[in-house]
């Protein structure tokens, strides 16, 4: 317990001395999966816009096979994603591996079926006749489309935050495609990772913390929008 | 309309930012150099030590990946890195043997201890030899935690464990897979014995509880080498930046600079370059 | 269009014909009313012609010749607009509502104007700032009569306009449709309660069975009810 409460008091003097270390890994993770994040919106709201409105063969295995993608663990995605970018793999040529853009392919690849699969829920649960009073009205289907996104953003908003979640606290597929290089692809979860390894709980405990600010902040601020947030509203 | 012009904003954002890194691959071939390497170079702050003088030097920089040897030298062979230190001589040789690497450079070395709680329960303080202590290990069944990861100290194990004619396993052998720091955390936890580098023991063990039971046999030596990845496999690899880092290592320079890293005051690594390996090869070339 | 004559409407349900070769002319200033009992077809067949929903068989006798349901849905489903029985509000206010039904490339002055017509127009010059979601179901018909006013489509497709409502909503909603009945826009009504527009009707069909057939004017009007609710107006 003792371990623990010092450990804390040291995690709290490291990140409000500002020691560059700690926030430069912080600003990287927030920058590789804010882009991953941007990157994988406009298509993933298209796909889940296609699912929940298009009557396509094959629709319904799509939505199970996104549904699926969902549990699959991120070292796997990670795996996958390596044995492709490396030298040996068919991808070799791009000479990705451990770099930044293989971290954020490797997010974009975890976030996608999440966007998708939260996406289409919420779209399908918008009402039909928002989409159809907008075409009636001579709204081009871009623009049908974006009404009808805003119609259900809080639903959409959920999936983008649970999306950004799950890719910036996540270690696995981080480790295996940045390669966990300082000042390059060390991450808050790489860097959690490595630190603990190490016994420096301080500095596992500090990132931690960062990220549970910053998810506390990110779910105020969706409350926030929502507002009321009760049944009834 | 506001919204188009956000989403478009944001795509033209995303989209240079992935040209921008796409271009910064360009780059690698001359200034950046991929080293991957053991974890206890890295995580013994020794890497941290030496590099940024290398790279002040030549104007290279140097990414680090810091895995086990098992791991560091296949990403040697896959060419995914242009050079490898670590420290497992039988799988460098081979390496070097198939052409994924162009010759090994001894780099220093450190050398291994036997970690134990201090009350020592398998009694191997007073013995001489490791076999020995190993063998005293297994029969007494004490708890004993292995690297389990195909790293060059869990290779190191392995060894041990032939040399002393026995087979380990049961209750009280456990494989971690986990890298050494980790595994000196569970042998504190557990009250268990272990294989440990001396470095990386150095920087732990004011947080440990262990001790060191057995140490100074000559089967615990623990040589680094350094290899550039084989450009006749892989044409497009840095191997001049390779090349830099290996002879700044093997230098002057780089032989006393490891001499005097020193944690918790004490020496971790002792330099033993080959001199003559290195003038052999040529002088260190430098960044235009 | 002076005149659109649909033809061969078909449309089948797993195994039920619902529309067997379905003939409707649509006149420019008439007022069609379309009876059936629940589940016989009346909206189906309006969203056929809406363009929402896709029929078996179709074809269409227009001023440009003969198109089929694609040619159909390009060229002229624009000029059609329909209203759902209840009429879907976007969020935001309802003078949000109304400017989503203007085409885009109006200025803003030019918006504004037009806005405020159709707020005089359907009486709802109070509510131009309220939230539109919450209005009650008479207004929300208004709101939506007042978008059909400023989108000025050729045909104006109505599904039951009048059910749940009181007797003033309802005098108020025939009223609005008079209107645009007499500024040249064909009516298409579905209704249970064919009374209540008598005094708009100028065909009346009903469907049964999968088929459309005339109803003679005058014909059920048998009661002073009708006189009383012209009188009214």
């Amino acid at each position: 317990m003792e371990a623990l409460v010092q450990a804390s008091q040291d995690a709290l003097s490291l990140l409000f001395s500002g020691d560059k270390e700690l926030w430069e890994i912080v600003g990287i993770s927030f920058q590789v999966s804010l882009l991953a994040l941007i990157i994988a919106i406009p298509p993933a709201l298209l796909l889940a816009f296609a699912l929940a409105y298009g009557q396509f063969v094959g629709r319904r295995f799509l939505i199970a096979l996104f549904s699926t993608m969902l549990s699959v663990p991120t070292v796997v995605i990670g795996l996958t994603l390596y044995v492709l970018l490396s030298r040996q793999g068919p991808l070799g040529e791009w000479r990705l591996l451990f770099t930044q853009t293989a971290m954020m392919l490797g997010q974009i690849t975890l976030a996608f079926p999440m966007l998708v699969s939260i996406g289409h829920s919420a779209l399908q649960a918008a009402d039909r006749r928002a989409w159809e009073t907008a075409r009636t009205l001579g709204a081009s289907r871009l623009r049908a489309l974006l009404t009808v996104t805003y119609e259900v953003r809080f639903g959409l908003l959920a999936a983008v935050l649970a999306s950004f979640g799950r890719i910036i606290s996540e270690v696995g597929a981080s480790m295996m495609l940045g390669g966990n290089i300082l000042h390059h692809t060390r991450n808050i979860p790489t860097a959690i990772a490595l630190e603990t390894s190490k016994g420096e709980f301080a500095q596992g405990i500090a990132l931690g913390l960062v990220l549970l600010v910053m998810a506390l902040a990110l779910n105020v601020l969706l409350h926030h929008f929502q507002g009321k947030g009760y049944v009834g509203s | 309309m506001k919204l188009k012009t956000l989403f478009s904003a944001l795509c033209l954002v995303s989209l240079s930012f992935v040209q921008s890194s796409a271009f910064a691959l360009e780059k690698p071939k001359n200034s950046v150099i991929k080293m991957s390497t053991t974890t206890s170079t890295e995580n013994s702050g020794l890497l941290k030590f030496l590099l940024p003088k290398f790279e002040e030097k030549t104007g290279y920089s140097v990414q680090v990946i810091a895995v086990g040897s098992g791991k560091a030298l296949k990403m040697g062979e896959d060419g995914d890195v242009d050079v490898v230190l670590s420290h497992a001589p039988a799988a460098e040789k081979e390496f070097v043997e198939k052409g994924f690497g162009d010759k090994r450079y001894p780099v220093m070395y450190n050398d291994f201890v036997v970690l134990g709680p201090e009350a020592d329960p398998a009694g191997i303080k007073e013995l001489k030899s490791t076999a020995e202590s190993f063998a005293k290990i297994a029969e007494t069944k004490s708890p004993f935690i292995s690297r389990g990861d195909d790293s060059g100290t869990h290779k190191k194990e392995l060894k041990i464990w032939e040399t002393a004619k026995i087979k380990p396993e049961g209750e009280w052998y456990r494989e971690a897979g986990d890298g050494m720091e980790k595994v000196i955390q569970m042998s504190g936890e557990l009250n268990a014995y272990t294989l440990a580098d001396r470095g990386t023991w150095l920087a732990v063990m004011n947080k440990s509880p262990l001790k060191i039971l057995h140490e100074g046999d000559k089967e615990l030596f623990n040589p680094y080498g350094i290899m550039a990845v084989s450009q006749k496999r892989y044409p497009d690899i840095n191997h001049d930046g390779a090349q830099a880092l290996i002879d700044w290592m093997v230098s002057e320079e780089g032989q006393a600079a490891i001499a005097s890293f020193k944690v918790n005051d004490m020496v971790l690594f002792t330099p033993n370059a080959d001199k003559a390996d290195a003038s052999a090869k040529e002088t260190p070339a430098k960044v235009q | 269009m002076t005149k659109l004559q649909f033809q061969g409407i078909s449309k089948y349900f797993q195994d039920r014909h619902l529309l067997q070769e379905i003939s409707l002319p649509v006149w420019q200033g008439h007022c069609t009313l379309l009876t059936g009992a629940n589940g016989a077809g009346k909206t189906t067949l309006l969203r056929i012609l809406a363009g929402f929903e896709r029929p078996d068989t179709f074809e269409v006798q227009t001023s440009l010749g003969l198109l089929n349901w694609r040619q159909y849905k390009k060229t002229l489903s624009s000029r059609v607009l329909y209203l759902h029985q209840q009429p879907y509000m976007f969020e935001g206010s309802v003078w949000a509502n109304l400017d989503y039904a203007l085409p885009r490339h109006l200025s803003k002055l030019e918006r504004a104007e037009r806005i405020e017509e159709a707020l005089t127009w359907a009486v709802l010059e109070a509510l131009a700032n309220a939230k539109a979601k919450n209005l009650s179901g008479g207004e929300y018909q208004r709101v939506a009569l007042a978008r059909a006013w400023l989108r000025k489509p050729q045909i104006l497709l109505l599904d039951e306009p009048t059910s749940n409502m009181d007797q003033e909503a309802r005098l108020r909603t025939v009223h609005l449709l008079g209107q645009l009945r007499s500024e040249g826009m064909a009516l298409v009504v579905a209704s249970h309660d064919p009374d209540y527009f008598s005094s708009l009707v100028t065909d009346h069909l009903h469907l049964n069975q999968g088929q459309l057939l005339p109803v003679p004017l005058h014909a059920k009007r048998d009661n002073g009810n009708v006189t009383t609710l012209r009188q009214s107006l």
